[in-house]
C-alpha cells in the first residue's frame, strides 16, 4: 500500500517531518517499509537551454535542436513546433525512465544523432498538454533537475500492512491513523450530490439471490456521460500511487477505491441486458471472459454479477469484457457492494486472480461505507463526465451490519498489559481512533468500534489498540514470577548433544540438508520394492521437482553433499547428519517420524602431509568411528554381524556390517555399493553408517559403575592360531569370554595375516591375553597352566593349529 | 688423637670442597683440571694419602680407610660428571627440530552453525526455567492453523505460503503448533521452548524452503505483556550483548493479541544505519504477543484465570547476524569449507 504525502494532506494536517511521521506510524503498527521520492522518475530530466534550431535535412516535420543541458551542448531531434532559440525546455537524457515505462536512448533519427528527448508536460506526467514541448520559465538554470526547477516535491509512503488492518487500505484510512497520532481531526471529503432526474427504480433493479455471499449491493445510474480523459488533478492522484489513468469514468472508480478503500465497478449501463443486476452464484463449468480478455472457468460457489442474460462481472474481483466502459459509453451503472470475504478469497485463489478489489474484499471493507463511496463516485462522475444522475439509489441490503458492542474491563486491560491505566485514559485512547466508549461502572467501559474496524471484536483487540496507541515502548518491562520447577532435560536431547560432540571429536562435521528430496532417491539407493522406505510422503505443491517427497533416509542428503563438495574439489570428507525421516502411514494421516544418525567418510584417512603418505579410508576406519560413538554413549553389548543381502542393498556385501544391540538392529556400517555411488554421480569410494537414533537412545545407559582396579601385576601371553579363513574373530573372542577364566582380564587381536607361508584357505590370527589376580601375585607357572588350558580349548573348538615353528 | 682428628677433618673438608666444585663443572677442560687438582699425582687427595703413612701406627688403618673412601667417592663423582657433560655436549650437537613445521593433524569436526545457535538459544531459556519440547514436522492443518486462530480462507494464511501433503496435512509453517499440542496435554502453568524445522514455499537470498525456528510459550496466572518484554530483553542481552537494545512494535499474528514485532538495535552498525538493517538502525528478529483468547478456548484453558505470552524467532536470522552471513542458502549448501569455520 502506497500513499503520497500530498494526497494524504487533503484529509489531515501534517505538521511534522515525513521521516518522523513514518517512524510514528511504524511504532503504531503501520509499518512504513520505504519513503520514496515521488518524482524519482524525473532524475534524468534536466532543464535545457535551446541554443540553435535548424531544420532536419531529411524530414520536414523534424528539427535539430542544439541544447545546453549544463554539461555541454547536445543535439536533439525534435518534432515540436513551439521551440525557439533561447527557450528553456525539459530534456530527458539517455537512461531516463518515464512514467509511461519508456526509457530514453541516444540514437540516430533519420541520419541525425539525437542525444535525448525534449518533453511535453504529458510525457513527463506533469499535465495533460501534449501539443508541444513544455516551455519553462527563462529563469530556469540549464542543467538543473526538472523537479527542483518546477518546485515539485512529494514523498511516497510505502506501507507493509498486516492483514488485519483492512481499514488502512486507503488514503483516508491512513489519514485516520495520522490524525490519531498528531491529535488532529480527519477532514473527510464532503459529498454533494446533484439533483437527480428520473427515479432510478424506473431505470434498473438489483436482485440478490445469494445474500450470504453478498450482504449489501448498492447502485446508482448516471446517464448522458461523455467519456474522455480525466482532468490532470485526478490523473496525478492515480499516478502518484502507481495506477494508470484510463478515462474519466474508470478513473473516478479507481480514485474512490484508493481514497476510501471501497472497490467500485462501473458498468456500461446500455450493455446490461434488461438493464438490471442479479447477484447469484455461477453454474459449474460456465466460462466467463474477464476484462483482461482471459476466459475463466467458473464453479458453483463463485459469486457473479449478472444482467438479465448472464454474468457481467466476477463479484468483487474483476469486471467482464462485455460490459466494460468504452469510448462511446453514454450511461453508467456504478456498483458499490459488500462481498463476503471468504467467497471473494476462495474465488480469487481458485482463479489465481488477485486485484486491488479482491484484496480489499478478502480482508473486509467497511459495510457501512458502501453508500458513502457510491455517492462520492456519482458526484465526481457527474462533475467530470457530465451527464445526469438518476434520482435515488438502489441499496439492496439483505444482511444489515450488526454493530458490535464490547464490554472492556480496565482492570483486565491492566493485567494483560502490565499497566496501571485509569478508566478514562483507556477511553481517551480508544476515542482517538473513532471507537465510541461509555463508562458502565468504575471498571468497565461499553465500547462500540467503528464499522470500518472489522478486526475488532473482543476485549483483547481493544487492549491491543490501547497498547498500540500508548506505544509499546511506554509499557512497563517486568519479570514473571517463576515457579521454579525444572524438569530433567529429556534424554533424547542430551544424547543428541553428546552424539554431535563425539562425532565432531572423530573429525566429522555436521550437515543440515532439506527434509524433502528427489522422488527417485529410493531407486538410486536400490531399495527393494517392499522396502518400508518406499512409503514416501509426497508434497502436493513442491517448489522444485527434486524436492517432491519427504526423505525416508538421510543417505541421499549425504551423497548429494559429497557430490557438491567434490565439485569444489573437497574430496576428503567426513560428514554426518542427525535428523528425521518420514514414513508414510496412510492417506490424510501424519507419517511416522523417525530420527536417524548417518555419516559418510570419503577420501583419505590421513591426507597427504609431511607426516604421512595419503591413506584411503577403509571399512575398519568407519567401524572404529561407530565403536567410538557407541562407547562414548555408554552403549555396551553392541555387536557387528556380516551384512546379508536383504535389508541394506546400498552397501557392498562383504564390506558392511549390521550394528545390533540386544535383539534390535540399530543400523549398518560399511562401504557404499559402487552402483549407488554411480547413481548419485560419484566416482570415489565412500563409507557410511546409518543408524536409527531413536533406537540408539533406548540403549544409552546413564549408569556408570567404577570397577575395582587390581593392585597386583599383570602378565601377558600371546597365542598365534592358524584357522579357517572364514572364521569370524568375534566367534573366537566370544568363545574365550564364555570360558570364564577368572584370572583372564583381557584378550585382544593384534595381528591377522593371510598368505604364504600360511596355507591357502587359512589365516593366522595372533591374540594377546592379559592375566591378573585381584588378591595376590600370580606365578609364571600358574599363568602358563591357565594359558595352556585356554589354548587347548581354542584349538579344539575351532580346529585350529599353532604355527609350525612354535612347535605346536 | 689431635693429629688423627685433624687428618679426618682435612679429608672430610677436601671431600666436601671437591664435590661442590664438581657440581659447578661446565666444560671438559675445567673438569680435567679439577680432577688433576684433587686426584692427580700432585693432587690434594694424593698428598693427604701420603701423609697417612706418617701417622702413628694405631691411627694409620682408620685414616687410610677414610682417605681411600674419599678418593673413591671423588673418582666416582668425577666419572659421573664427565659422562653427563659428554652426553649433554652430544645432545647439543644433534640437529634441532624445525618446530615451525605443522603438527601431526588430529581431525576435528564441526557442529553445524544452525545447531550451535539453536543450542545457545535453548540454553538461555533453560536457565530462565523453560523446558524444551518438540513436535512433528509434518503436521495437521488443525494444529498448524486452525487451533492457532487461522481458519481456512483467512487472509492470514497468505502470511505463510504452505507446503501441502493433503487437505488436512501440511509441513508445519512455524513451530507454533507445538504450543497447542503442549497446552492440550497439560494444564497451566506452561513454560516451554520449542525448537525445530519449519517449511514455507519460498526461496531467495533471505528465504529457504526449510528453516529453523524457536517458539516460546509461558502461561500462568497474571502473565502480562510487560513480562514478555522482560523475558525477551533478557534473552537478547544474553544472545547478543547488554548494549543491544530492543524495540517493540505493534504487529499482527492471528494467535496473539496484542501482537508485537521485536526489533533489536542493528548489531552491525549499532543503530547508525547500514546495508544489513536497510539503513533503519533496527533489525527485526522476533515475533511475539499475548496468547489470543481464542487459542486458549481451543485448548480449554480458563481465559479468566490464565494469561500467557508466546514468541518465535528464526534461528538462521540470529546465526546470520552473529556470524556475518549474508546468504541464508549457505547453511544448506553444506560446503565443508563453510562448515569448518564454526
Amino acid at each position: 500500500m502506497k500513499v503520497s504525502l500530498s494526497w494524504l494532506k487533503d484529509y489531515v494536517t501534517v505538521d511534522v517531518d515525513v521521516v518522523e511521521l513514518a517512524e510514528a506510524l511504524t511504532m503504531r503498527g503501520l509499518e512504513v517499509s520505504a519513503l520514496l521520492d515521488r518524482y524519482a522518475y524525473l532524475d534524468r530530466v534536466l532543464v535545457g537551454s535551446v541554443t540553435h534550431v535548424a531544420p532536419h535535412p531529411h524530414a520536414d516535420t523534424l528539427s535539430i535542436c542544439q541544447v545546453d543541458a549544463g554539461t555541454g551542448i547536445k543535439p536533439v531531434v525534435c518534432g515540436a513546433t513551439n521551440i525557439k532559440e533561447g527557450a528553456r525546455v525539459p530534456i530527458a537524457l539517455p537512461g531516463a525512465k518515464l512514467l509511461s515505462g519508456d526509457t530514453i536512448e541516444a540514437g540516430d533519427i533519420r541520419g541525425q544523432p539525437s542525444e535525448g528527448m525534449l518533453c511535453s508536460e504529458a510525457e513527463l506526467a506533469l499535465g495533460t498538454d501534449s501539443s508541444g514541448v513544455l516551455l519553462l520559465p527563462s529563469t530556469a538554470e540549464p542543467g538543473c533537475g526538472i523537479a527542483s526547477a518546477l518546485g515539485l516535491s512529494d514523498t511516497l509512503i510505502e506501507f507493509d500492512l498486516t492483514p488485519n488492518r483492512s481499514d488502512c487500505l486507503s488514503v483516508i484510512g491512513i489519514a485516520r491513523e495520522v490524525a490519531a497520532i498528531l491529535k488532529t481531526p480527519v477532514k473527510y471529503p464532503g459529498v454533494k450530490l446533484p439533483q437527480g432526474e428520473r427515479p432510478i427504480e424506473e431505470l434498473t433493479s438489483v436482485t440478490i439471490e445469494a445474500s450470504d455471499h453478498c450482504p449489501r449491493y448498492a447502485a446508482r445510474v448516471v446517464t448522458g456521460v461523455q467519456i474522455g480523459p480525466s482532468p490532470f488533478w485526478l490523473q496525478d492522484r492515480l499516478h502518484s500511487v502507481g495506477l494508470r489513468a484510463i478515462n474519466n469514468v474508470v478513473d473516478v472508480t479507481n480514485f474512490v477505491l484508493m481514497e476510501m478503500g471501497q472497490p467500485l465497478h462501473a458498468f456500461d449501463f446500455d450493455r446490461l441486458a434488461e438493464h438490471r443486476i442479479v447477484v447469484k452464484t455461477a453454474r459449474d463449468g460456465q466460462i466467463f471472459t474477464t476484462l483482461d480478455g482471459t476466459e475463466r472457468p467458473l464453479s458453483a460457489d463463485m459469486l457473479m454479477i449478472c444482467d438479465g442474460r448472464g454474468p457481467v462481472a466476477l463479484a468483487g474481483i474483476m469486471g467482464g469484457l462485455e460490459s466494460e466502459i468504452e469510448d462511446h459509453t453514454t450511461a453508467v451503472l456504478i456498483e458499490s457492494a459488500y462481498f463476503n470475504p471468504i467467497t471473494t478469497r476462495r474465488t480469487a485463489k481458485r482463479l489465481g486472480l488477485n486485484t486491488e478489489s479482491s484484496f480489499r474484499f478478502e480482508r473486509g471493507v467497511d459495510p457501512v461505507g458502501v453508500k458513502r463511496a457510491l455517492d462520492r463516485a456519482a458526484q465526481l462522475m457527474v462533475e467530470l463526465a457530465g451527464g445526469q444522475l438518476a434520482e435515488g439509489v438502489i441499496d439492496a441490503y439483505p444482511r444489515p451490519f450488526e454493530q458490535r458492542v464490547i464490554e472492556l474491563s480496565v482492570k483486565r486491560t491492566n493485567r494483560h498489559l502490565g499497566t496501571q491505566l485509569k478508566r478514562d485514559e483507556v477511553g481517551t485512547y480508544l476515542q482517538s481512533i473513532e471507537v465510541h466508549t461509555e463508562p458502565l461502572d468504575e471498571d468497565r467501559l461499553k465500547v462500540v468500534p467503528p464499522s470500518f474496524r472489522v478486526d475488532i471484536s473482543r476485549p483483547e483487540d481493544l487492549m491491543e489498540e490501547v497498547a498500540r496507541l500508548r506505544g509499546y515502548d511506554q509499557l512497563p518491562t517486568t519479570h514473571p514470577v517463576s515457579h521454579a520447577v525444572a524438569k530433567k532435560p529429556d534424554k533424547k536431547l542430551r544424547v543428541r548433544e553428546r552424539l554431535r560432540e563425539l562425532l565432531a571429536g572423530c573429525g566429522f562435521s555436521e550437515i543440515v540438508t532439506y527434509s524433502f528430496i528427489d522422488k527417485d532417491a529410493c531407486d538410486q539407493l536400490l531399495l527393494d520394492g517392499d522396502d518400508r522406505r518406499r512409503q514416501m510422503v509426497w508434497i502436493h505443491n513442491p517448489l522444485t521437482e527434486d524436492q517432491e517427497v519427504m526423505r525416508t533416509s538421510l543417505l541421499p542428503g549425504l551423497l548429494a553433499t559429497m557430490h557438491r563438495n567434490s565439485t569444489q574439489r573437497s574430496e576428503n570428507l567426513r560428514i554426518f547428519e542427525l535428523g528425521k525421516v518420514f514414513l508414510r502411514t496412510g492417506p490424510d494421516q501424519l507419517p511416522e517420524e523417525v530420527e536417524m544418525i548417518s555419516g559418510l567418510w570419503t577420501g583419505a584417512r590421513y591426507g597427504d602431509t609431511w607426516h604421512f603418505k595419503e591413506t584411503k579410508v577403509d571399512f575398519y576406519d568407519m567401524k572404529g568411528v561407530v565403536e567410538a560413538v557407541l562407547a562414548g554413549l555408554n552403549i555396551t553389548g553392541a555387536r557387528f554381524a556380516p551384512l546379508t543381502a536383504d535389508g541394506v542393498p546400498y552397501m557392498r556385501l562383504g564390506h558392511a556390517a549390521q550394528v545390533r544391540a540386544g535383539n534390535e538392529t540399530l543400523g549398518a556400517v560399511g562401504a557404499l555399493s559402487r552402483q549407488v555411488l554411480r547413481n548419485f554421480g560419484l566416482k570415489r569410494a565412500a563409507y557410511c553408517f546409518d543408524l536409527n537414533f531413536d533406537r540408539l537412545v533406548a540403549h544409552v545407559s546413564d549408569e556408570k559403575h567404577a570397577k575395582a582396579l587390581s593392585r597386583f601385576p599383570a602378565t601377558t601371553r600371546d597365542m598365534a592360531l592358524i584357522v579357517d579363513i572364514g572364521l569370524e574373530a568375534h566367534r573366537i573372542l566370544d568363545f574365550i569370554a564364555k570360558m570364564g577364566q577368572e584370572l583372564m582380564r583381557d584378550v585382544e587381536i593384534f595381528d591377522v595375516y593371510k598368505g604364504p607361508p600360511i596355507p591357502e584357505g587359512k589365516k593366522s590370527m595372533a591374540l594377546r591375553f592379559t592375566y591378573q589376580s585381584f588378591e595376590r601375585n600370580i606365578t609364571d607357572s600358574e599363568v602358563n597352566s591357565v594359558h595352556e588350558t585356554v589354548t587347548h580349548n581354542v584349538l579344539k573348538q575351532f580346529n585350529a593349529q599353532l604355527p609350525a615353528d612354535s612347535g605346536g | 688423637m689431635h693429629k688423627q682428628s685433624s687428618m679426618k677433618e682435612a679429608l672430610e673438608g677436601v671431600e666436601k670442597e671437591a664435590l661442590e666444585a664438581i657440581k659447578m663443572i661446565s666444560d671438559l677442560a675445567g673438569a680435567k683440571a679439577l680432577r688433576t687438582r684433587y686426584l692427580g699425582r700432585k693432587g690434594v687427595v694424593t698428598a693427604l694419602l701420603r701423609e697417612v703413612s706418617g701417622l702413628p701406627a694405631e691411627e694409620r688403618p682408620g685414616a687410610g680407610r677414610l682417605a681411600n673412601k674419599v678418593k673413591q667417592t671423588l673418582e666416582q663423582a668425577f666419572d659421573e660428571a664427565l659422562k653427563e657433560l659428554e652426553q649433554s655436549i652430544a645432545e647439543s650437537q644433534e640437529e634441532a627440530l624445525d618446530v615451525t613445521l605443522p603438527g601431526r593433524p588430529l581431525a576435528q569436526g564441526h557442529v553445524h552453525p544452525i545447531t550451535q545457535i539453536a543450542q545457545a538459544i535453548c540454553e538461555i531459556f533453560q536457565r530462565l526455567g523453560f523446558d524444551i519440547v518438540e513436535g512433528p514436522d509434518v503436521e495437521l492443518d488443525y494444529y498448524n492453523f486452525e487451533a492457532l486462530n487461522i481458519p481456512r480462507d483467512h487472509p492470514a494464511r497468505d502470511m505463510q505460503d504452505t507446503f501441502y501433503i493433503s487437505d488436512n496435512v501440511v509441513l508445519r509453517t512455524h513451530t507454533s503448533p507445538i504450543q497447542v499440542r503442549v497446552m492440550e496435554s497439560q494444564p497451566p502453568p506452561v513454560c516451554i521452548i520449542a525448537p525445530g524445522k519449519a517449511y514455507r514455499v519460498d526461496s531467495d537470498i533471505s528465504h529457504t524452503p526449510m528453516f529453523h525456528q524457536v517458539e516460546g510459550l509461558m502461561v500462568q496466572e497474571d502473565i502480562s505483556f510487560g513480562d514478555l518484554k522482560g523475558i525477551l530483553t533478557t534473552f537478547v542481552h544474553q544472545i547478543f550483548d547488554e548494549e543491544t537494545s530492543l524495540r517493540f512494535r505493534p504487529s499482527f499474528f492471528p494467535f496473539t493479541e496484542p501482537s508485537a514485532e521485536v526489533d533489536i538495535l542493528c548489531v552491525i552498525c549499532r543503530g547508525k544505519g547500514c546495508r544489513v538493517c536497510s539503513h533503519t538502525g533496527w533489525l527485526e528478529v522476533l515475533g511475539a504477543g499475548m496468547v489470543h483468547p481464542a487459542v486458549f478456548e481451543m485448548v480449554g484453558y480458563d481465559t479468566d484465570r490464565y494469561t500467557g505470552f508466546a514468541f518465535g524467532m528464526g534461528i538462521e536470522r540470529i546465526a546470520m547476524l552473529k556470524y556475518g552471513i549474508e546468504d541464508i542458502r549457505k547453511f544448506y549448501e553444506n560446503d565443508i569449507r563453510f562448515l569448518e569455520q564454526f
